[in-house]
Parts: C-alpha cells; structure tokens; sequence
C-alpha cells in the first residue's frame, strides 16, 4: 500500500477532527458538571470555575441513584456468572465432544442470535409474571442469561475449538473423569476468553435499558441506566445537576473501557473474522 | 475418540467406560444452556407468533386472524414506524462507509493511528442512554450547538422538538455512537489481508483507490457483509434507548421505530396480541436483512 508521507499527514487532519467530534461530547458534559448553574446559563461552553464534584455528589445523594448502582451490580454479577457457567460448559461440549445431535444443537444456539428481545418480549413479559418472577432479580438475570448466552456460547466454542483434543484425551487416559477435565482444564485455560466475553457481557447487562424497563416495575428495584432516563425530568431546569448525574452513571463503564480495551475489543472482533 | 486410546492393553475397557461417561457428561454439560435457549428465545417466539393471531382486551385469547396486521397496516404511527426503518436502510451505506474508510487509514498507519482508534470505538461501550442524556444537552433549543449557530449568524433548529428533524438526530447521534463497532470489525478484517497481494498490486503500479477495489474489497467481501449486516441489526435493535430517552417518540409520533412501538404498545396501550404482530414484523426485518444482504455482497463482488 501507498504511504507516502505528505498523504498520511493528509488524513490525519479529518481523522483528528473526526476524534474531537467524537470525545468533545463527553469533555463538554464533564465541563459542565463541574458549573454551578448560574454558569451554565450565563455561557454553556466557558471552563468551569473550579474542578468539583459537587454536582456529582449531589445528584448521587439525591436522586437514589446508590439503590439503582446497587441493583445494577446484583443482576449485571448474576447474570455474568451464570453466563460464563453455561457458556462455558456449552462451548467445551460443543468443541471438543462427540454426542448425537451435536451439530444439530450447535445451530439452534446460534440461531438463537437472530431473536432479538423485541421480537419476544410480549410472551416474555407474560411468563415472567405467570410465575412470579416479574419485579425481582432473579426474573431480570434470567432475562439477561437468556438474551446473553448464544453469544456467549459462540464465543466460548471458537475459543475451545482451538486447544488440541490431545489435551482432553491425555487428561482421561490419565483416568479424569470429562466432568473433571472441564473443571481443571477447560476453566483455568479458557480464563482470557471469559474474562473477555464477561466484560462484553457486563457491559450488555449494565448498559441495558429495553428489558431492565420491562421487568422491574417498582421504583426501588430499578437499575441505573433506567435511573438515569428519570433524572432528565428531575433536573430539568439544573443542567449541571444533570450532568453530574450521568457522569456519575457513566463512570464505572470509561473505568472499564480504560482497563480492559483490548479485551472488549477481541471479543466483539471475534466473530466477525471467523465468517 | 478411538485414535485417543494409547495404552493397548487396557484398550476396550477403557473406551467402554470412555463413551458412556462422555456422553452422560456431554449431556450434563449442554442441557442447561439448552433449557435457557429453548425456554427463554425459541419458546417466547413460537408464544409470540401464536399471540399475534389473538386478540386484545375483550376478545384476549380469541383466535382473530390476521386482524392485528391490518390494525398495524392502518396505524399512521406504525406506518411513520416503518419509514423510519426505510430511513435507516438508507443511512446504512453512509454507517458502513464512514468506518470503512477510516479503517483503510488506520491500516496505512496514520500518526496516532492506535489513539484514534481508542477514541472512535469509546462512545460504543456506553449505554445508549448515557449517550442520549448527553445529546440531550447539546441539542436542547436553548443548548450549546444552537448557541453556535446563533453566533454564526444562523438560525436555530429545534432538533428534537422539530417532526422534520428529529429522526434525522436521532438516527445521526446512532450512527456517531456506534462507527467505531464497524470499525473495529474492519480493523480485524484488515489484519487477515494477505500482504504479498497488497505488495504485488503495488509492483504493479495500482494506485490507493486501484488496490482498494481490486484488491481489499474483493478479500474482505466477507467482513463488509458482516459489517453491513451487524450495522443495519444493530439499527433495527439498538436504537430504543436513544429514542426512550431523547425524544419518546415524539414529536407526534416522528420517531418511532418498531422496537418503541412495541414497547409503547405492549405497556402503555396494554395491547399484547397488536404488540405481538408488530414484533412479528420485526422479525421477518430482521430475517430479510440477513438473507438480502448476504445476495447483495455476493453478486456486488463478483462484479468488482
């Protein structure tokens, strides 16, 4: 390929426009977070007077958005564990066993993938209630492992496709039971393609606003992002409040993002490569 | 398993033992993702399928036909609904473009080529409701991109009060949240081109623009399918929350998109069964876009 010096240069200038365009939005909001309202009103884009956090103090303490967090962490933990479970039970079977139906299974998972929630969320909704499970935690994890687990099984099946049968029949000739193998193999050596699809799921579980809407009903059982959408209207003569609030939200997932890039990264390029 | 046995002398015992246990763990280990799959996707889709012909209120459970996709055929919102699905189709070939090209330059290694894509594929890792909630700010009327344009001497748009404008913001916030997914997939298509080919169009004198449509797009059909395809799902599935939070659908009904409306019709209507259809509909989008897009690519690069 061509890369001739003043060329590259070149394109540098609208790539490095385009990346303003796309962080400037979050350095404003965090600007402004930091403005008291008079501020704000007098001129939106002006560096805020001091560094604070007490916009985003304040909208933490009075919005119950520490209820919401918590709720959050309890199903977004529930569901990734559970996922990373059968996920990785199911793509260990899938990839190095032989049992009848094996191919047959294979596909109804991954055919799974083109059912998005809105297309089953009505009778979704009706069985959730029918046994009771509407309004919890536990109702909403299940909905997560649901919506979650074909990919995960994707995921985890390429992965174990790839290490040797030799491994797993060496391990049973030296008398492992296939239970076994899977505990002490196929955990341990799977350990990047589970913290990677965990992250991804974490990030599905804890961004979601769809299903988390319809199955908490009260107001105490909310998760975050859903607590987010109704500060809008509570803040809505306080931008700065607002912004706190959003921020506040915001946080864990560029906390993520900063640490484990590469990892989320790998696995949303993990199935595009392999057609 | 048979080239697996190497001790002899134990040979038949042990592959005895071997195949029963192996299929019983087999068994073991599948069956609850199974369970979840089957009970929470499949199932909901044959429930959803059979709610659709039943209708709402009095006459819940009573087999009505088709009655609920005329009712949807009729409904001016469903039918704004589906224009707007029509509008993304038509923004999807900018969705696609814009990250490609950006790739082909982070693949030519610009200055800072690692940092720019760090940058581009962040806003994809944030909820779509953190996303609207800040273009919310910035859009408001009397918010800081108007203030902009006052000072430029234009006038104000009101974009997302305006009926006109709004999904055109809306659709446009989707797309700058989510390039840098599709470029990333790029990016990974990229890494997989075979070097020597790229090294003997340049031997050969082709230019940028010459290598790219003979030699790059044809190697990479299968990611741009896979691009367009992912791009335009991610359109038809990921966009409630924007919508929930920038606009609820409004105004007048200007940005609704079939996930809203079922969401709104579920819920707020209490309708189920008209619900129920509109995922159908839904559906067979969804199916359509993988089935067409899949031709599309093939006889475009047969052609190229």
């Amino acid at each position: 390929m061509p890369e001739r010096g003043i060329g590259r240069w070149v394109v540098a200038v609208p790539m490095f426009g385009l990346a303003l365009a796309t962080i400037y939005p979050m350095l404003f909001t965090l600007n402004v977070a930091m403005k008291s309202r008079r501020e704000y009103v007098l001129d939106r884009f002006s560096l805020a007077d001091q560094v604070t956090a007490a916009n985003i103090a304040e909208a933490w303490n009075s919005s119950g958005l520490g209820r919401y967090t918590v709720n959050s962490v309890v199903v977004t933990a529930g569901a990734v564990a559970l996922l990373l479970l059968l996920g990785s039970m199911a793509g260990f079977a899938f990839s190095q066993l032989t049992f009848r139906g094996r191919r047959w299974l294979f596909l109804v998972c991954l055919g799974a993938l083109m059912i998005p929630f809105q297309v089953i969320m009505v009778p979704f909704f009706r069985v959730l209630g029918q046994t009771g499970l509407l309004d919890t935690h536990f109702g909403l994890i299940l909905a997560y492992t649901g919506q979650f687990l074909p990919f995960t099984i994707f995921l985890m099946t390429s992965f174990y496709s790839r290490i040797p049968a030799e491994v797993v029949e060496a391990a049973r000739v030296d008398g492992s039971t296939t239970l076994g193998v899977y505990r002490r193999i196929m955990l341990p050596l799977g350990l990047p393609a589970l913290l990677s699809v965990g992250i991804l799921n974490a990030l599905f579980c804890w961004n979601d606003v769809l299903i988390s809407l319809l199955v908490m009903q009260s107001e105490h059982n909310r998760t975050l992002m859903v607590g987010v959408t109704a500060l809008r209207g509570q803040y809505s003569d306080n931008i700065p409040l607002f912004a706190g609030g959003v921020l506040v939200a915001a946080l864990p997932v560029i906390a993520i993002y900063l640490f484990f890039q590469r990892q989320i990264t790998d696995g949303v390029t993990a199935g595009a490569t392999k057609g | 398993m048979a080239e697996a046995i190497t001790a002899p002398q134990r040979t038949t015992a042990v592959r005895r033992w071997h195949v029963s246990e192996h299929k019983v763990a087999a068994l073991v280990l599948v069956t609850p993702a199974l369970l979840v799959i089957v009970g929470l996707r499949i199932v909901p889709l044959v429930l959803g399928a059979q709610y659709s012909l039943t209708g709402d209120g009095a006459r819940n459970g009573v087999f009505v036909g088709l009655s609920n996709y005329q009712v949807l055929a009729g409904d001016p919102v469903f039918r704004t609904a589906i224009r707007n699905v029509g509008l993304l189709f038509l923004a999807l070939p900018v969705a696609v473009a814009v990250p490609g090209i950006l790739a082909t330059f982070l693949f030519l290694k610009v200055p800072g080529h690692r940092f720019y894509r760090s940058v581009y594929f962040f806003p994809v890792v944030l909820s779509p409701v953190i996303i609207g909630a800040i273009f919310n700010i910035l859009l408001s009327f009397d918010g800081p991109l108007n203030q902009v344009l006052t000072k430029a001497g234009l006038p104000p748009v009101d974009w997302l009060g305006n009926s006109h404008v709004a999904i055109f913001a809306v659709i446009g916030v989707h797309i700058w949240a989510t390039f840098g997914m599709a470029l990333v997939i790029f990016m990974a298509g990229f890494s997989t081109l075979d070097q020597s080919l790229l090294d003997a169009a340049r031997c050969d004198g082709a230019n940028l623009m010459q290598t790219v449509r003979h030699v790059v797009i044809p190697e990479l059909s299968r990611t741009i399918q896979f691009v367009f395809v992912t791009t335009m799902i991610g359109m038809l599935t990921g966009m409630f929350g924007l919508v929930y939070v920038m606009t609820a659908g409004g105004p007048g009904g200007a940005t609704y998109l079939p996930e809203f409306y079922i969401w709104v019709t579920q819920g707020q209507m209490n309708s189920p069964a008209l619900a129920s259809a509109a995922s159908m509909v839904l559906f067979v989008l969804m199916l359509l876009v993988g089935l067409a897009q899949v031709r599309l690519i093939k006889r475009a690069t047969k052609e190229a």
